[in-house]
């Protein structure tokens, strides 16, 4: 079953289409990524999950319910518009969202004290939010996101303004949720963080759907294995040779596709007594070019 | 709901923990008190300084019983006037002018010019430097006057004392008839001032709670807290929950306000040095006193909230909170009308609209008997208009607090409610 099923849904603002027609599903024990440029529709197809906007047409369906306010305690939500109250303790403002999402304040003060704990923030539990660093506020904050242990975690642009040692320890809390099974929707417009983190993605471009699925399947699907090649020698023959699909010369450089039966190995070989090789990289396209020649293929279309 | 609850806890804590919160609740009743004594601190109060006057009598009727009519005495008990004839000149213009110049530099405190022709004229001029002090104008004229008309009573053979009997001005004593028929005697400045009390109160802590609930929803706003509790719960339900909260807030205060002003009431004139006229209220008014500010809180509230969600910054925010504001100037500037008379038409048409009910409605009670029917109505419109409020105001709230930027005007508004 899956935890999460959108179908269809729609949104216009003054007659602009924000979100077309988006459907997919999220399951647990996964990192599903939505990606796509800024303005693309992921933060209004989030909130229409949450319901904060409701969709002009389509469904939203969580735990196989149709989605509505009694649900959201389900979901750990981080916003891109994010932020906390100064003047409260951080004990009593952790506490206080735990109970919003209906945690007892018992269980409350238990997690709250082992993220704290893993945060290495313990000490600073009585203190206010504003005495607090920019970077000890971002963590505190996804300890509020997740301190009710939900099933379904949302995370809007977690890595922005976040430093180094930050996202990688969104990017650690985020596999420790998905080893406990949890369903994890990361949106983001940097593709090669989700690259590294996503098992399933979903493209959105102009508020439409241009992709869903398996990350590697996709890489499969629409990637391409690119071969740089430097050398000495003519390197006129490569052309000719049936592996190749695509053969870009320079003189003593070249960029190369080959036929997807044929690995570098085989190239490789068929070089070896013709020139003199310098240098040879081989390189797969990223989730951006494979965005990039998806979103322009469809505006071609 | 519960999220509700747990919205209200919040904001009640972060209140009522703020010095203003406790500041605020401990000054008022003071403050209550001091409206009351200070009136009349203000009007015993007089200068103790003797007072010169110089008297130009040409008619030589009045200076001989001046002293006589001017008794009265300083708390030391020497003579407050001190009065100094100047013998009737040859050249009035150039004694007059010289006069004047003593005057300015205080050598003397007045001038008083008698002319010959006074039985006939009624006119005696009188020079000071402040003409403003009305209660030693008015001594000093009482006292040519009583003189004059004595003479003239004397000169056609009649016995002024007998007159005076004769003449006795009365003294109307008011009473102010209660539920019930009871009595209660109060004039003028006791119902202008013990309302006044009231009503200074009920305006001051709804502009107050209004407008720091419209703080607070900027602030969340600017802080981007909004989206974080809009992942917990609905938007009406955060509205809601912060109404709730600074009510309770304001609550608080008025329930600790009431329990002082009854106590005041039932106990105040056995510990207070003053007279217990100011004080002299129905404990039931207290009781309104609670209801319409409950009452009026939620109008504003809702209104303050709708501006709170539709700026940006509090200076935004206060230019859109005059108009509101003014709504409840407008009470306190026809509340000298409302006192003199509260049962008038148009006074009671006033006590029926919501936004100046709870002030005017709850001054009407204070002041006269207004019937069950009509303190119902205005219970009953004020809690319409809450409803109806709420259910326009949630629409604009729930568009606005996720918006940033620019702030909307009237057609945007519009559009906004039509959202879905």
């Amino acid at each position: 079953m899956s935890i999460l099923e959108v179908i269809g849904i729609s949104k216009s603002f003054n007659g602009v289409k924000a979100v077309n027609d988006v459907s997919f599903k999220i399951e647990s024990g996964q990192i599903h990524g939505i990606l796509g440029p800024n303005g693309a529709g992921k933060t209004t197809t989030i909130r229409m999950i949450m319901n904060i906007l409701a969709p002009d047409s389509g469904i939203i369906k969580l735990f196989n319910q149709s989605m509505d306010d009694k649900l959201k305690y389900k979901i750990g939500y981080l916003p891109e518009e994010r932020g906390l109250y100064q003047k409260m303790k951080v004990k009593e403002l952790i506490y206080f969202l735990a109970e919003m999402h209906r945690m007892d304040l018992f269980r409350a003060k238990e997690k709250c004290e082992y993220w704290l704990d893993k945060m290495q923030l313990s000490v600073k539990a009585d203190s206010k939010i504003e005495e607090l660093s920019k970077g000890m506020q971002q963590k505190i904050q996804i300890i509020t996101t997740i301190i009710h242990e939900p099933e379904l975690i949302i995370l809007d642009e977690p890595f922005s303004g976040l430093d180094p040692v930050n996202v990688n320890l969104v990017k650690n809390v985020m596999v420790e949720l998905k080893e406990q099974n949890k369903a994890i929707m990361l949106s983001t417009h940097m593709m090669d963080a989700a690259e590294k983190l996503c098992d399933e993605v979903i493209m959105i471009n102009n508020g439409i759907k241009i992709l869903d699925g398996n990350l590697e399947r996709i890489r499969k699907q629409h990637g391409k294995r690119s071969i740089q090649l430097e050398f000495e020698g003519d390197g006129k023959f490569i052309k000719s040779s049936p592996m190749i699909k695509k053969y870009d010369y320079y003189g003593s450089y070249a960029e190369v596709q080959l036929n997807e039966t044929y690995t570098a190995n085989d190239l490789l070989k068929s070089l070896l007594d013709k020139v003199q090789i310098i240098q040879m990289r081989s390189q797969s396209s990223s989730l951006n070019e494979i965005f990039i020649e998806l979103a322009e293929g469809g505006s071609r279309s | 709901m519960k999220e509700i609850w747990t919205i209200i806890k919040r904001e009640y804590r972060e209140s009522v923990y703020k010095k203003s919160f406790i500041v605020l609740t401990l000054l008022t009743p003071l403050l209550m008190i001091a409206i009351g004594i200070l009136p009349t601190l203000f009007f015993g109060f007089e200068e103790e300084k003797p007072v010169r006057v110089n008297i130009i009598d040409e008619s030589n009727v009045v200076f001989d019983n001046m002293a006589k009519v001017l008794s009265d005495t300083l708390k030391n008990g020497s003579r407050k006037f001190i009065l100094k004839k100047v013998s009737v000149p040859a050249d009035l213009d150039s004694i007059i002018k010289d006069q004047r110049i003593l005057i300015d530099e205080d050598k003397t405190d007045g001038l008083l010019y008698i002319p010959a022709s006074i039985l006939d004229s009624n006119k005696v001029d009188y020079y000071t430097k402040n003409v403003a002090n009305f209660n030693l104008n008015y001594r000093v004229k009482e006292a040519v006057e009583k003189i004059v008309r004595n003479h003239r009573i004397y000169k056609s053979g009649l016995d002024p004392e007998y007159i005076t009997k004769l003449t006795q001005s009365l003294e109307l004593r008011t009473y102010k008839v209660i539920k019930g028929g009871e009595q209660q005697e109060r004039g003028f400045g006791e119902e202008y001032f013990g309302t006044f009390i009231f009503v200074l109160i009920l305006y001051m802590t709804l502009i107050f709670n209004g407008t720091s609930i419209m703080r607070s929803i900027i602030l969340e706003k600017s802080t981007r807290i909004v989206e974080v509790l809009l992942s917990t719960t609905s938007a009406f339900r955060m509205m809601a929950g912060k109404i709730l909260g600074q009510g309770f807030v304001g609550l608080t205060q008025y329930v600790i306000w009431a329990i002082f002003g009854i106590t005041l009431v039932v106990y105040g004139n056995r510990v207070l040095p003053i007279s217990n006229e100011y004080l002299n209220f129905a404990p039931s008014i207290f009781i309104y006193f609670v209801v319409f500010y409950v009452l009026g809180y939620f109008v504003y509230a809702i209104l303050f909230s709708a501006i709170g969600a539709m700026v940006n910054t509090d200076q935004e925010g206060q230019q859109l909170a005059f108009p509101v504001i003014m709504l409840l100037v407008v009470p306190i500037m026809i509340l000298g009308l409302v006192v003199i008379n509260p049962d008038s038409t148009i006074v009671t048409t006033i006590s029926l609209i919501p936004f100046f009910s709870p002030i005017i409605m709850f001054a009407r009670i204070n002041l006269s008997s207004p019937g069950v029917m009509e303190i119902g109505s205005s219970i009953a419109l004020l809690i319409i208009t809450i409803i109806f409020l709420i259910w326009l105001v949630s629409k604009i709230y729930r568009v606005g607090i996720l918006m940033y930027g620019k702030r909307p005007n009237l057609p945007e508004i519009i559009k906004w409610m039509r959202i879905r």
